[in-house]
C-alpha cells in the first residue's frame, strides 16, 4: 500500500501543479489582453494622427500628403507599419509608401467604429476605422475606411518573453514549493517515523515501551499501545501466579501423600508403589505446569538483561551448594539484552546452572553472547562430564545419577522451553573446564 | 535442636513436624504467616522450615523480616512453585536452601542437617573433634573408633555442644533448644546429662571435653578435626 508520505506528496504536488498552471494561464491571458490593448491604443493614436494630417483635395475627397505623415516608419519601405484609406466601395484611395505587404480586403466597420483583427497570412494586426468626411456645404458626406497595419512580431516577441519569464518563474516557484512541501511533510511525519522506530525497538526487545513524547494527536495512540504492552505482560504474570497457586494446591497434598507413603505400618511393597505413583503425579504436574508457564516468543516481550539474572541465580546457587564452595564465573556483557521472557530465562539459566553446580567440583562457568541474532548460552563445569548417550538426559525424568538430589527434570524442562523458541541444545564436553558443557542456542532472541 | 515449621496445610505441617520430632528436634509449628513470623522472631530457634505459599504473611516476607530482626539460624524454604524466580526470591530474602514439594523425608532431613552443621562451621555430615566422632546422618557416636551408647537426650546434648564447639552455651539455652515447652524445665536435668556425657566420653577424665563456666554455662573444648 502507498505510504502516507507518498500519498500526501502526490496529492499536494497535483494541487500545486494545477494551481501553478491556472495561475500561469490567468496571468498570461491578462498580459495578452493588456498587450493587445496597448497595441490597439498605439494604432488608434496613429489613425488619429493620420486623420489630423488628412486634407481635402480639390474634389473634396480625403487626401494624405506623404510629406505630412506623422510616423516616419510609414515612409520607410517595408518598415512593418503601413496605412491605407479605402473608399466606400472598398477601393484603395491612398496607401503609405512603406508598403509592408499586400493589402487585405477590408470590410469597413460602421462609421465611428473600430475593428482590430489579426490577419492570419503574415502575422499582422489590422485596425480599421469607419469615418465620414464632411468637406462643407451641402455635399453628401463621403464614407471612408482608414486602415493601419502593423506587423505582430514585436507583440509576439513581447508575449514570448513574458511567457518565458512567467513560466520559468512559476516553474522555479513550484519547484521551491515542492521542496518545501517535502521538508514540511518530513517534519510533520517525523513523529510517525519515530513511533514506528520505537515500536520496532519494543519488538526487537531493546526497549520496554513507547517512551518519547509525541504530539497530542498521537498521544492517545501511544498511550493505548503502552497500555496494551503492559496489559499483555501483566496478563502473563497473572497467569503465572495462577499456575503457581495451582502448583501449590496440587503439590502440598502430594507431599502429604509422599510422607504417608513412608508410614512404617505399610508394607515395603505398598510404600514403594505409593511412592512411585506420587512420583508419577509429580512429574505430570511439573511437566504440564512448566509447559503452561513457558511464555515463548512474544512480539512485545520486555527486553531482559541477561547478566543480572545470571548473577542472581549464581548467588542463589552459591548459597544452595555452600558446602562445595563453588566459584561461579559469569562471563556475560552487562549490556547483553534478550527477547527471551524473563521467567523463561530464569528457567533456562536456573536449570542449566543448577545441573552444572550439582556435578561441578569447584567451578561453573556461564558464557552468554549474541551471534548475529541468535542468543548463545554455554554452561560449563569441572565435574565428571556427561555419561555416554547424554541425549537420554534430555528425556523427562531421567537423572544422570539418582544419588544427586534434584528433580531430574531440569534439562528436560530446558528442552521444553527451547522448543517454544525454536532453539536447540547441545550436550558436550567442556574444552576449558573438562566437565560437562550445555550449549543453548535461541534464534531471534 | 529447636525447629520451627511454618506450613498452612495441617496434614503436611503435622507430617513435617513429626519428621523433626523423630530426629530428636523440639518442634514449634505455625499454620499461617502471622503466627509463623511471631514465632520465627521471638523463639530461640536452631532452624526454620518455611512454606512459601502462606496465608496472611508470605513465606518470603517472613524470611525477610526474620533476617532483618537479626535471626541468624538457617532457614529452609518449601516451595511448590518450582520456578526459579520464586526460589531465587526466597534465597535472596535470606533463606539458605530450598526443597521442592513433594519431597522425601530423607531429602528434607538431609538438607536440614546439612544447614545446621554448615551454620556450626562443619563441612561434613560427621562431626569430628578429638577422639569423638558424631555421625549426624546415622545418629551414632564413636570414641576412638568404638561406638558409644547414648540416650536420645544425651545425643542431642552432644550434637548441640559439638555444633556450637568453642562457644559458651548457657543452661537455659540448652533447656530451650533441647526440650519441648511442656517438659519440666529443671536445670538440674542438664547438669545430670552433662555429667553422664562426661562419664561416657571421658571415663578416665583425661580429655575434659566439656568445660563448665560457672554462672555462664558449658563449652566444648576439643578442637575440630579437620578444623572448619
Amino acid at each position: 500500500m502507498m505510504s502516507l508520505q507518498t500519498r500526501l506528496l502526490l496529492a499536494a504536488s497535483l494541487v500545486l501543479l494545477v494551481f501553478v498552471g491556472l495561475c500561469g494561464a490567468g496571468l498570461e491571458t491578462a498580459f495578452r489582453r493588456a498587450a493587445l490593448d496597448a497595441q490597439e491604443n498605439r494604432m488608434r493614436g496613429l489613425v488619429y494622427a493620420l486623420l489630423g494630417a488628412a486634407e481635402p483635395d480639390e474634389r473634396g475627397q480625403l487626401e494624405l500628403n506623404d510629406g505630412d505623415l506623422p510616423e516616419p516608419r510609414l515612409m520607410r519601405h517595408e518598415s512593418g507599419l503601413e496605412a491605407a484609406v479605402y473608399d466606400e466601395a472598398g477601393t484603395v484611395l491612398w496607401r503609405s509608401p512603406s508598403q509592408a505587404g499586400s493589402l487585405p480586403l477590408v470590410i469597413g466597420p460602421d462609421v465611428g467604429k473600430w475593428k482590430l483583427e489579426r490577419l492570419g497570412d503574415a502575422g499582422r494586426f489590422a485596425l480599421s476605422f469607419g469615418l465620414r468626411w464632411f468637406v462643407g456645404g451641402d455635399d453628401r458626406p463621403l464614407r471612408y475606411t482608414m486602415l493601419v497595419l502593423e506587423e505582430a512580431d514585436v507583440y509576439d516577441e513581447q508575449l514570448a518573453v513574458f511567457r518565458r519569464t512567467l513560466w520559468s518563474w512559476l516553474g522555479a516557484v513550484a519547484a521551491a514549493l515542492l521542496v518545501a512541501l517535502v521538508l514540511v511533510l518530513r517534519w510533520g511525519l517525523r513523529p510517525m517515523h519515530r513511533l514506528v522506530g520505537e515500536l520496532r525497538s519494543v519488538e526487537a526487545g531493546t526497549q520496554g515501551q513507547i517512551d518519547a513524547p509525541y504530539p497530542q494527536e498521537l498521544t492517545p495512540l501511544t498511550g493505548a499501545l503502552n497500555a496494551m504492552i503492559r496489559h499483555e505482560r501483566s496478563q502473563l504474570q497473572r497467569y503465572r501466579n495462577a499456575l503457581g497457586d495451582l502448583a501449590h494446591s496440587l503439590k502440598t497434598p502430594l507431599a502429604v501423600l509422599r510422607g504417608l507413603a513412608g508410614d512404617a505400618r505399610l508394607s515395603g511393597d505398598t510404600q514403594r508403589q505409593l511412592d512411585e505413583q506420587v512420583g508419577r503425579m509429580q512429574q505430570i504436574a511439573d511437566h504440564q505446569l512448566s509447559r503452561a508457564a513457558t511464555a515463548g516468543r512474544r512480539a512485545l516481550a520486555q527486553p531482559v538483561a541477561v547478566q543480572p539474572v545470571a548473577a542472581r541465580l549464581a548467588a542463589a546457587l552459591h548459597k544452595v551448594y555452600a558446602d562445595k564452595g563453588l566459584a561461579f564465573d559469569i562471563d556475560v556483557a552487562p549490556r547483553l539484552v534478550t527477547r527471551v521472557d524473563s521467567g523463561d530465562l530464569h528457567e533456562l539459566l536456573g536449570n542449566t546452572l543448577d545441573n552444572a553446580a550439582k556435578w561441578a567440583r569447584m567451578r561453573v562457568r556461564l558464557h552468554a553472547a549474541h551471534a548475529a541474532t541468535t542468543l548463545e548460552l554455554a554452561v560449563e563445569d569441572d565435574g565428571p562430564g556427561f555419561p555416554p548417550e547424554p541425549e537420554r538426559l534430555l528425556e523427562r525424568g531421567v537423572r544422570a545419577d539418582s544419588r544427586v538430589p534434584g528433580q531430574g527434570l531440569g534439562l528436560a524442562a530446558v528442552v521444553e522451553i527451547l522448543r517454544a523458541y525454536e532453539g536447540e541444545i547441545v550436550l558436550e564436553r567442556s574444552a576449558g573446564l573438562g566437565g560437562a558443557c550445555v550449549r543453548l542456542r535461541i534464534p531471534g532472541a | 535442636m529447636r525447629a520451627l515449621v511454618i506450613e498452612d496445610d495441617p496434614d503436611l505441617r503435622a507430617l513435617v513436624a513429626q519428621y523433626f520430632v523423630d530426629e530428636g528436634f523440639v518442634v514449634d509449628s505455625a499454620a499461617d504467616g502471622e503466627q509463623g513470623l511471631y514465632m520465627a522472631t521471638e523463639y530461640p530457634l536452631d532452624l526454620a522450615v518455611v512454606d512459601l505459599g502462606l496465608p496472611k504473611v508470605s513465606g518470603v516476607d517472613i524470611v525477610k523480616k526474620a533476617r532483618k530482626k537479626g535471626c541468624s539460624y538457617p532457614i529452609l524454604i518449601l516451595t511448590a512453585r518450582d520456578g526459579w524466580e520464586s526460589k531465587v526470591a526466597g534465597l535472596e530474602a535470606g533463606a539458605d536452601d530450598y526443597v521442592v514439594k513433594p519431597f522425601h523425608k530423607e531429602e528434607l532431613m538431609a538438607r536440614a542437617r546439612a544447614l545446621l552443621r554448615r551454620t556450626g562451621g562443619w563441612a561434613k555430615s560427621t562431626l569430628e573433634s578429638g577422639p569423638v566422632m558424631l555421625d549426624t546422618a546415622a545418629k551414632s557416636v564413636t570414641l576412638n573408633g568404638s561406638a558409644v551408647d547414648l540416650t536420645a537426650y544425651e545425643y542431642r546434648l552432644l550434637e548441640y555442644l559439638l555444633l556450637h564447639a568453642g562457644r559458651v552455651v548457657s543452661k537455659s539455652t540448652l533447656t530451650e533448644h533441647l526440650y519441648a515447652e511442656d517438659m519440666e524445665r529443671d536445670s538440674n536435668v542438664i547438669e545430670v546429662f552433662v555429667r553422664r556425657l562426661r562419664a561416657k566420653l571421658d571415663p578416665d577424665e583425661s580429655l575434659h571435653p566439656i568445660e563448665t563456666l560457672r554462672g555462664q554455662g558449658y563449652r566444648w573444648t576439643l578442637p575440630r578435626t579437620p578444623p572448619a
